[in-house]
This record gives structure tokens, sequence and C-alpha cells, in this order.
């Protein structure tokens, strides 16, 4: 039987900030009734983060370490977590201290409300405006736009998840920061509490303004996948219907060309031309429609596929 | 693939390895090219052992169009340690590398070329590189005693690759390396990529030395191949890139591209619409054309990109990017 929380927590050159936040997370879950395990992801630091999370492991046995073969990114370094959390609930945060364990409890508390996922919500940012804040604003109403969920703080590492939950969504590249469209998108309960943050102690900021574009595109990427993964014939199809139309006008201007004037050779062939183009894009999009449809019919009876619920009493 | 055979192991058995000196080693021999005299490279190499005093075995795996010399079927015979295999077509290195793999019982994998390529006395140096902590250790040929013009090539391969690992290699094609078991059974091995196999390691997140072993003369002899092997070779550096780099996110190049195609396109098609009401008629332009014709290859381009994403994500269940090294 394992423990009843797992809490998760990405280390990338972090040496200096291993023990406090052991310590934190000890002290926060000291009132907590259950038991409860600390596991502590080393993600191919350079510096001696390994050799203090094996101390802090070694002194307590709630305390568990996870070393990464190399620098996988904060993604890849959670997932890590997950895969080996034991927790029937379980909560990730940042491994630099601006995250506070404290709020744990809370979190855990509204999780057993009733939900699925509880995203934290940073209050007072206590970052830098234009690297940091600026961008997450915008990249936070873009989110909300496009995925529909409303959660304010995308970014917060601070989250409380249900197992179920985990089972069924997989993360992979930079997808940390979409966890909550993608659980929107199987079904989960989502909500938001005001969370404590602060600032930096020890160590660097792990994050630049470079990322922004990347962002752009994986949010583009995500919204296709959640809109179209169940059906993405149907996707490519609505792709193809605005140049089924564009073909259609041009063989009507053809049409129309060929009958009210008299035209040049080079001018017979531009219309036909174009319009026969656009025919091609349009049948070649049903096709790639298709080409996906197959990729995914074999993962499609997967159980994952079950969307996550609530069980009614 | 590789990342289901990896995802809970934990890698414990590096202090294991360590201590353990006498464990048996297996030589895999892919025969797909040149060979030397193979019970000749047979001797030199398993003496070397015998001297160390390592445990071994010798795996000899003959691609289609090779055959066993009588002398090493005699040799095969006599000893249990000397294995013979044979494909009944041409699968080429990287299936023979497999197989050897597969078939092979030591904790160390050592990858040998049919011909001498470098020195036996490499061999100690190579082991102990491995039980100092290395989960791959593989050769660099150096002295090199061969010509300019194979130097040249060899440097051009590497210039190549620079950009594409993670790390310089400074003999990433040399074909004598020493792998710990779980790793070589772990390597993402298909199609051409034996060529890559340090830095597929490097990449799946293991420990990867190089140690210098000097050459053989054998090896010295001037190659000068096809054209054809080369443009292969430079597809498989391609592929590797394109695997290295977008394997996760297939749409962040198929995306660029083809928003460069429909940029492309559109601009021209602005600009054909400028003139149309400035009072040009444009069904006698083929930039028309042109125009639809890039941005209908922007639009598949970045269609091709998202039927990636869709398998990418679909299988991401099955896939982790991380490796656990240590556990405690």
């Amino acid at each position: 039987m394992g423990p009843q929380l797992s809490v998760v927590a990405p280390l990338y050159n972090e040496s200096e900030n291993v023990q406090p936040l052991v310590e934190w997370i000890l002290e926060a879950l000291g009132t907590y009734p259950g038991t409860f395990e600390v596991i502590l992801v080393d993600d191919g630091s350079r510096d001696d983060t390994w050799d203090r999370i094996a101390g802090a492991a070694g002194a307590h046995p709630d305390v568990h370490g996870l070393r990464l073969g190399r620098n996988v990114g904060q993604t890849a370094a959670m997932m890590a977590g997950f895969d080996h959390a034991r927790g029937r609930v379980v909560v990730s945060l940042d491994g630099d201290l601006q995250n506070d364990p404290r709020d744990i409890p809370m979190l855990v508390a509204k999780l057993e409300e009733g939900y699925d996922l509880v995203c934290g919500w940073r209050q007072r940012r206590q970052d830098k405006l234009i690297l940091r804040k600026v961008p997450s604003w915008v990249a936070n109403r873009l989110i909300r736009r496009l995925t529909g969920v409303q959660i304010t703080d995308n970014g917060c590492s601070l989250k409380a998840y249900r197992r179920d939950l985990l089972d069924r969504i997989s993360l992979y590249a930079e997808q940390h920061r979409f966890i909550p469209a993608l659980s929107a998108s199987v079904g989960a309960r989502i909500t938001e509490l005001p969370v404590r943050h602060h600032a930096r102690r020890f160590g660097e900021s792990k994050y630049g303004i470079s990322r922004t574009v990347k962002v752009l595109v994986d949010l583009f990427t995500l919204k296709m996948i959640t809109t179209f993964r169940s059906r993405p014939l149907v996707g490519f199809a609505l792709a193809a219907i605005p140049m089924l139309m564009a073909a259609l006008a041009f063989s009507l201007l053809w049409a129309y060309a060929a009958t009210h004037f008299a035209p040049l050779k080079s001018e017979a062939i531009v219309f036909p031309g174009v319009a026969l183009l656009w025919l091609a894009a349009a049948f070649y999009l049903a096709m790639l429609g298709l080409v996906a449809e197959v990729a995914l019919s074999s993962e499609r009876e997967s159980a994952r596929e079950i969307p996550t619920a609530w069980e009614v009493r | 693939m590789t990342a289901e055979g990896t995802l809970m192991e934990p890698t414990t058995e590096r202090s294991d390895a360590a201590s353990a000196a006498g464990r048996l080693v297996s030589v895999v021999v892919p025969v797909v090219e040149r060979t030397d005299d193979l019970v000749a490279l047979y001797r030199a190499f398993a003496g070397e052992l015998d001297r160390r005093g390592e445990e071994h075995e010798f795996l000899f795996v003959f691609d289609g169009g090779f055959t066993a010399p009588p002398e090493l079927v005699a040799l095969s015979h006599a000893q249990d340690s000397v294995r013979l295999f044979s494909f009944a077509r041409t699968f080429g290195e990287t299936a023979a590398l497999r197989l050897g793999i597969e078939r092979s019982r030591g904790d160390v994998v050592v990858t040998l070329p049919a011909y001498f390529q470098v020195q036996a006395e490499g061999m100690g140096p190579l082991l102990d590189a491995l039980r100092g902590g290395a989960d791959l250790v593989v050769a660099n040929r150096s002295p090199r005693v061969d010509s300019w013009l194979n130097r040249l090539q060899s440097r051009v391969f590497q210039r190549m690759l620079a950009g594409v690992t993670d790390r310089r290699f400074h003999d990433i094609a040399c074909g004598v390396r020493v792998i710990r078991r779980p790793v070589a059974e772990a390597l993402p091995l298909y199609g051409d990529l034996h060529r890559f196999i340090p830095a597929l390691a490097l990449r799946e997140g293991y420990r990867v030395d190089e140690v210098a072993v000097p050459q053989h003369p054998n090896d010295a002899r001037t190659r000068v191949y096809r054209p054809g092997t080369y443009l292969r070779r430079l597809l498989d550096v391609a592929a590797f890139f394109f695997l290295a780099k977008f394997t996760e996110k297939p749409l962040r190049f198929f995306g660029l591209v083809g928003s460069v195609f429909f940029g492309l396109g559109a601009v021209t098609g602005l600009v054909l619409l400028v003139e149309r009401i400035a009072g040009q008629g444009i069904a006698n332009r083929p930039l028309l054309l042109l125009a639809v014709l890039l941005i209908a290859l922007g639009v598949q381009l970045m269609g091709l990109g998202l039927v990636g994403e869709i398998i990418v994500h679909l299988r991401s269940p099955h896939r982790r990017a991380y490796r656990v090294r240590e556990r405690v």
C-alpha cells in the first residue's frame, strides 16, 4: 500500500535549494493526516544537486530521489516524478522555492471537494516585469481564449492532481503549461486557488523570453490536437473546403472568360491551372486526413481514451 | 520502443559491474562489407582478452552474400565460445549488430568490425573505461596511420555531425565500441543508425566516453566509395538530425518550412491583387500560378506536420523522454 499523497518537485541546478525545500515540505505536511512521500527529481543537474537530494533521502524515510540520465526539461522531469508517484493525490511544485509548500494542504483539501485538478494562482508574483510577467500575462490570455479553460495562471507549477487524471494525460515536449487544457480535454473538473509566491532566494532562473514563439506554435498544435484528435478527417476536410471553393471560383472565372472573350493562349492556361492547383491541394488535405485516421485507429481502443468521471452517490 | 524497456528501470548495476572484473564479454562481429582473415582477427582479439583474464564469446554475423570461411567453421565446432550466424539475404550492419546483441549473453557487448580497424591491445583501455563508470565507450583511432584522403572523409563526416549531436565526437564512425548490456539493448537501432551509436546513447541519457586506441595498418587502405554511398551517408545524417531535433515536435519543422512557402505565396498573391486593382488583368499572369502553388504547398506541409503531431500525441503514453539513472 503506497502513501496517500505524493509531492513531486523537479530540480535543475538547485543545489542550495534542496535542503530548505525538503524542510519546508516536511514542515508543511507535519499536520497532514495521511501518509505521504516527497519525490525530488534531479533533471540532469551539473552541480551537486543530486548529492544533496541523496543526502535528504537518506535522512528522511518519506523523501525519495530520482536522477535522470540527462537534462530533459521541466515537462519530462515532472512526468518522471508522476510515473514514480504512488499517491492517490499528487502535488507538483517548483524546486526553486518560489512556490510555498504551506499551500499544499489547502490544495489537497480543495481537490477532495470534488475536483480532478486544482491549479495554483500566484498572488503578487515576485518576478521581473518585462521578462516574465508580461509574456506570461499575454500567454495566459491566449491560452484561455483558445482553449476555453478559464484558469488564470497556467504557468504556476503548484498544482494538485487526482491519480486517475494523471493516468489519462501524458505530457511530452514542453506541455506542462497546457496541463489545464489537456486535462479539460479528457473531462477533468478543474478549479484554481490563490497561492503564495516568493522571490528566488538561491540560484538562477532558467526562463527567458525566447520561448514565446515556441509557446505560440505549441499552443496552436494543442488547439488542433484537442479539437480534432477524435476526428482528424473532419478537421482536414474543413480545411479543404475553402480550397475547393477557390477551385470552383477559378473554374467559373475560366468559363466566364472563355465564353465572353476570345482569350489568348496564355490566358487559356492560367485560370484552369489555378483551379486545378486548388483542387489538388484540397484532395491532398482530405487524403492526409485519412492517413491521420489510419494512424489513430489502433490507439483509439486504448482504455486511456475513456474520459475521466466522478462517481455520483 | 526503447523507452518502454527503460521506463522504470533503475540502473543500479553500475556498481556491480565495476566490482566484478571477470564477467562475460561478448564480441559481436558484423561481416557486412570488407573482411580480413577472420580467424586471425579472432586469435588477435581473443588472445588479448585471454591475456587480460576476461571470459569471452565471439559472435560472427554474416550478412547475405558472405559465407563463413571453413577454418572459422571448424573453430566454432571446436569452441563453444565462437558462434556463427548467417542472414539469408542482405540486411546490413545495423541488423547484424542487433542480432548479435540479441543472441549474446555477456554483460559487456563489444562491437568489432570484421577487419583490423584498431590494434588488439586497445581492448584493455576500452574495457577499463567502461568499468570506470561509462555506459558506452567508443574507440577513437589515434594515432591514425592512414592516408590523408581517409582522414579527410572522416573529418568531413565528423564536422557534419558536430552540429547535430549533443557533443563533438572525434571518431564517431569507428566500429569498435564497448557497451554495457542494458544500454546495448535499449539503443533505438534501425535503418543505418549504427554509425550514430555513440550519439544515440548520449541522447538516451547514457554516459559515453572516447578512448584513444592505435589504428591498425590494415585500416589504412584508401577508401573511395561510389557517389551513391556518399549520398546515403548524407541522408543518414539528415535523418538523424530530424530524429534528434523534431521527433517530439514535428510541427515545429514542417510548420516552419510550410509557413515560409505560405508567406512567399501570400506576398506574391497580394502583389497581384494590388496590380489587379490598379487595372492590370491577371488572367495572363503565370505568376498567379506560382502564388497559388506556394500557398497550397505551404498548407500541405503544415497539414503533414499536424499529422505527425497527432501521431506523436497518441504515441506519447508509451514513450518517455527521460531515463532514470538512479533512485534513492
